[in-house]
């Protein structure tokens, strides 16, 4: 026993118990004995990833345990890293749901199980034991997903949408992996690397699970179960949902394509690298026309989920051209945007379930001045909303600009496919970097600055004292991950060299150093070059600006009488313009009604003005699927008239051709 | 008992099995078929008796024992007793297929099942093998009749005819498929007759007939 298996042994038994105890207690007693139970697992989880990260292995199988294929887990540095993400995530929503969660039994002994579910994904080590831990991961998640059904009727639809695309993922994955299974001697990990395979063969496997895989991660096209679900789960659980759970999607792009499969030819890479492209632009666009703060969030979580499929896109084309460090380099910023976005969105999840706490509103146009009732929560979905726009010294700033020096440097060195795909993602970043400023601003100041624009909202009220705590906390791990990097860029960069060989990709203390090609970044520097700029500014205005006696005044309203909150800007009016820029890109569907006074039609008594942004991929799409499927059940359905003689003459006619076919081919 | 002698019972015994199931398609009578269904049960147990009596072992011979009482005494008396008292119901009165087709797709089923079961006499051709397509045969012939009848009550000889057909292919495959599976597996048969003679009755209680097609409305 060392570290690493202690602890994931640790986490699941404590995850296990958690729910036993969270089924027997008394209702008042259970979030507390939920949260101090996930918080248990999730500190197990974060100890046994960080053994993982430091290099301490460890292998178990049990072929007893599981029929036909038995349970096999084990630790690399790849498995540490999401592992810990996972465990610290679950820590955070653990201290958040002390005071937060108030749901049913059933849904309170589900989460440490989801929970534990995740932590097992990373660390099994053969394709038996992934496809399990996946599904009851898939299904944990699902009963979350409706654990408040009883309050809205929505919840019903997202369930339904999630519990579908789920199990499609699942099945492509399945396929995928056991065709890879059977070329190969054994299915545990190590056998499957050894395995020789024709490249039709590795290819097929490769689309298949990289279907299954990119429908987890929240990825275009089979992106429609996130922005339904993650608004419709409880927030601590979107929280885990979009910083925990999508990330196993990118770990089995990884860990398929790079790790099992061995890399493989270019187009592969060229798939993934377009597909996140298109995610973080299309993810990150729709977010910005998004009213509704949790729906926003999960979009968010597409485009980051794109960013970081457009680095290991990368990773896999320059490892596929030779170029190892620079594929290190690209497969290291990747987990970093991984690790980077666990922790902002968290924080940003776990604000909004603050402000859906204090408000029951997630409409963005009807929130605003939160910052008087709930200064905590307005300061922490700040610093979150910061940390997510990719700006200095925001959180996501070091992972992008990591991203984009392996993107830059990606382009002189290749020949062919990188000349042209390269230059392209690097617009792509810089686009996503620029819109997700002006979704963040959007989001935190039409919600919580300005007046309030509704009852709820002017009533609002501070959270209690745990989820406070999650939400500082959550926002304290992004802050540090947004000035020192360089505690976790090590072991991310070790990571990374599991997936594609090579050294690490960084190196230094303050200053984040590249290997192998020219760059250098310090995020301390700049927060600290920052800070001292604005207190310069600050201080200096107040030292030369000529003091005055404060007066109270009207505020000026040009003379249109009593400033009221129908004058501030919506969220709707601040995305109009964007809108009309990708107007051609959304298709929004607008609809201005004018109503004239009887007596004139020259003056106008009302005008009604409705905007929608309906998904533009989801409505192409998805409907034809659809309709097909229905028509293909409709014509089932002439099979099946209700005679039980011509049932049973099916079965007949099937028995006796499958005999004449057998008589005669033998 | 002599080669010859073996072989020429067996054979006996395998072509009355097979004379049977065919006269049951023939016939439309319900007493009729249901006493030719006993008759079958004999032949049936003559068959397990002649292998058992080849092989000199006791357990078979309680096999073949246990044959005759449940098909030729206790399952035709269950099928009469969902007879008696249903005079309208007594013929088979429109069949879907008629009973010349009946014959002659009869004909074609048998020679399917001698064709089928070609691979499995190779494995191990014995006087036994040799016999075991016409159990597959009455097992075709058994599901043609719970296709093309209408009355539960044909439906219920259906089910018996293939249930018999697959006793008498596991006797001569495996001279014997041990006396806790034989007896399980005729538990099993009887349980279904017993449900399929309440079903029947029920059914001709509700709707004064027990034509299976009055059922289509149930369907969701």
């Amino acid at each position: 026993m060392n570290l690493a298996s202690l602890g994931l042994a640790g986490a699941v038994t404590a995850g296990v118990v958690t729910a036993l105890v969270a089924v027997l207690v008394p209702v008042r007693a259970r979030p507390v004995v939920t949260g101090a139970g996930l918080v248990l697992t999730g500190a197990a989880g974060v100890a046994a990833g960080a053994a993982g990260l430091a290099g301490v292995t460890f292998s178990v199988s049990w072929p007893a345990v599981l029929p036909l294929t038995g349970v096999a887990f084990g630790m690399d540095q790849l498995a540490g890293l999401f592992l810990a993400v996972t465990g610290g995530v679950a820590l955070i929503a653990g201290v958040y749901g002390v005071s937060y969660s108030r749901h049913g039994r059933a849904a309170q002994a589900t989460l440490p199980l989801f929970v534990v579910a995740m932590l097992l994904v990373p660390a099994a080590t053969s394709v038996g034991t992934l496809l399990v831990c996946w599904e009851l991961m898939a299904l944990t998640s699902l009963l979350l997903v409706l654990a408040e059904h009883r309050q809205r009727p929505e919840v019903a639809v997202a369930g339904r949408w999630y519990a579908v695309l789920t199990h499609l993922g699942f099945a492509t994955i399945l396929c995928g992996l056991l065709i890879l299974v059977a070329h190969a001697p054994g299915d545990s990990f190590a056998d499957l690397r050894a395995a020789p395979l024709p490249g039709g063969v590795a290819g097929l496997v490769f689309v298949l699970t990289l279907v299954g895989f990119t429908s987890k991660a929240g990825i275009l096209p089979l992106h429609a179960w996130l922005p339904r679900a993650h608004p419709e789960a409880p927030s601590h659980v979107s929280a885990l949902m979009s910083a925990a759970m999508v990330n196993l999607g990118v770990y089995g792009v990884v860990r398929v394509g790079l790790d099992l499969l061995g890399g493989g030819p270019r187009w592969w890479w060229l798939v993934v690298l377009g597909l996140g492209a298109v995610s973080a632009v299309y993810g990150i666009l729709q977010a910005a026309m998004s009213t509704d703060l949790k729906r926003l969030l999960g979009f968010s979580t597409t485009e980051n989920l794109g960013l970081v499929l457009v680095g290991v896109g990368a990773a896999g084309l320059l490892a596929a051209g030779g170029q190892r460090v620079l594929a290190g380099l690209a497969l290291a910023a990747a987990l970093l945007h991984v690790v980077n976005h666990a922790a902002f969105k968290t924080t940003l999840f776990l604000a909004a379930g603050s402000v859906l706490h204090a408000t029951g509103v997630r409409d963005l146009d009807q929130l605003g001045g939160l910052r008087r009732g709930m200064p905590v929560t307005t300061a922490v979905f700040g610093w979150g909303a910061l940390a997510a726009s990719a700006l200095p010294p925001g959180t996501a700033f070091v992972s992008e600009w990591l991203l984009l020096q392996a993107l830059v440097h990606g382009v002189p060195e290749g020949g062919g496919a990188e000349a042209v795909v390269m230059p392209v993602a690097v617009a792509v970043v810089a686009l996503t970097a620029g819109l997700a400023v002006a979704t963040f601003v959007k989001a935190f100041g039409v919600g919580f600055l300005a007046r309030p624009r509704s009852r709820q909202a002017g009533e609002a009220h501070e959270s209690p004292p745990s989820m406070l705590a999650g939400m500082v906390l959550a926002a304290a791990v992004a802050a540090v991950l947004a000035v020192l990097p360089t505690l976790v860029l090590p072991a991310v960069g070790a990571a990374a060299a599991v997936a594609v060989g090579g050294g690490p990709a960084t190196s230094g203390v303050l200053t984040v150093r590249l290997t192998g090609v020219a760059g250098e970044l310090s995020p301390l520097v700049y927060a600290v070059a920052l800070l001292a700029a604005v207190v310069l500014v600050l201080g200096g205005l107040r030292a030369t600006a000529t003091r005055r006696a404060r007066r109270a005044a009207r505020l000026w309203d040009c003379g249109g009488g009593p400033l009221s909150a129908r004058m501030e800007y919506t969220a709707t009016s601040f995305a109009e313009p964007l809108q009309r820029v990708f107007d051609d890109v959304l298709e929004p569907e607008q609809d201005v009604t004018v109503d004239h006074v009887e007596e004139s039609r020259y003056l106008v008594r009302a005008v009604e003005y409705r905007r929608a942004v309906p998904d533009r991929v989801e409505r192409r799409l998805y409907p034809p699927v659809i309709a097909a499927l229905r028509a293909w059940g409709e014509a089932g359905r002439r099979l099946a008239t209700g005679s039980v003689h011509r049932y049973l003459g099916y079965g007949f006619y099937t028995l006796c051709g499958v005999l004449l076919v057998l008589a005669v081919i033998s | 008992m002599s080669e010859s002698l073996y072989t020429q019972l067996l054979y006996l015994a395998a072509g009355a099995f097979l004379l049977t199931a065919v006269l049951i398609l023939w016939r439309r009578e319900l007493a009729v078929i249901v006493r030719i269904l006993a008759l079958q049960g004999l032949a049936l147990a003559v068959m397990v008796a002649v292998l058992a009596a080849r092989e000199g072992s006791v357990e078979l011979w309680a096999v073949a024992g246990g044959i005759a009482v449940l098909r030729v005494g206790v399952l035709p008396h269950l099928v009469r007793r969902a007879l008696t008292g249903a005079e309208a119901a007594r013929r088979e009165s429109a069949p879907s297929v008629n009973v010349a087709s009946s014959l002659l797709a009869a004909a074609g089923l048998t020679l399917l099942g001698f064709a089928v079961s070609q691979p499995l006499v190779a494995l191990a051709p014995s006087p036994a093998t040799q016999a075991v397509p016409v159990g597959v045969t009455v097992v075709l012939i058994g599901f043609l009749v719970l296709v093309t009848r209408r009355r539960a009550l044909s439906q219920l000889v259906g089910f018996l005819l293939l249930d018999n057909g697959i006793t008498a292919v596991g006797f001569l495959t495996t001279a014997g498929v041990g006396l806790v599976v034989e007896v399980g597996v005729s538990l099993d048969v009887l349980l279904a007759v017993l449900v399929l003679q309440l079903l029947a009755t029920r059914m001709r209680e509700t709707f004064g007939d027990t034509d299976l097609d009055e059922l289509r409305e149930l369907r969701d």
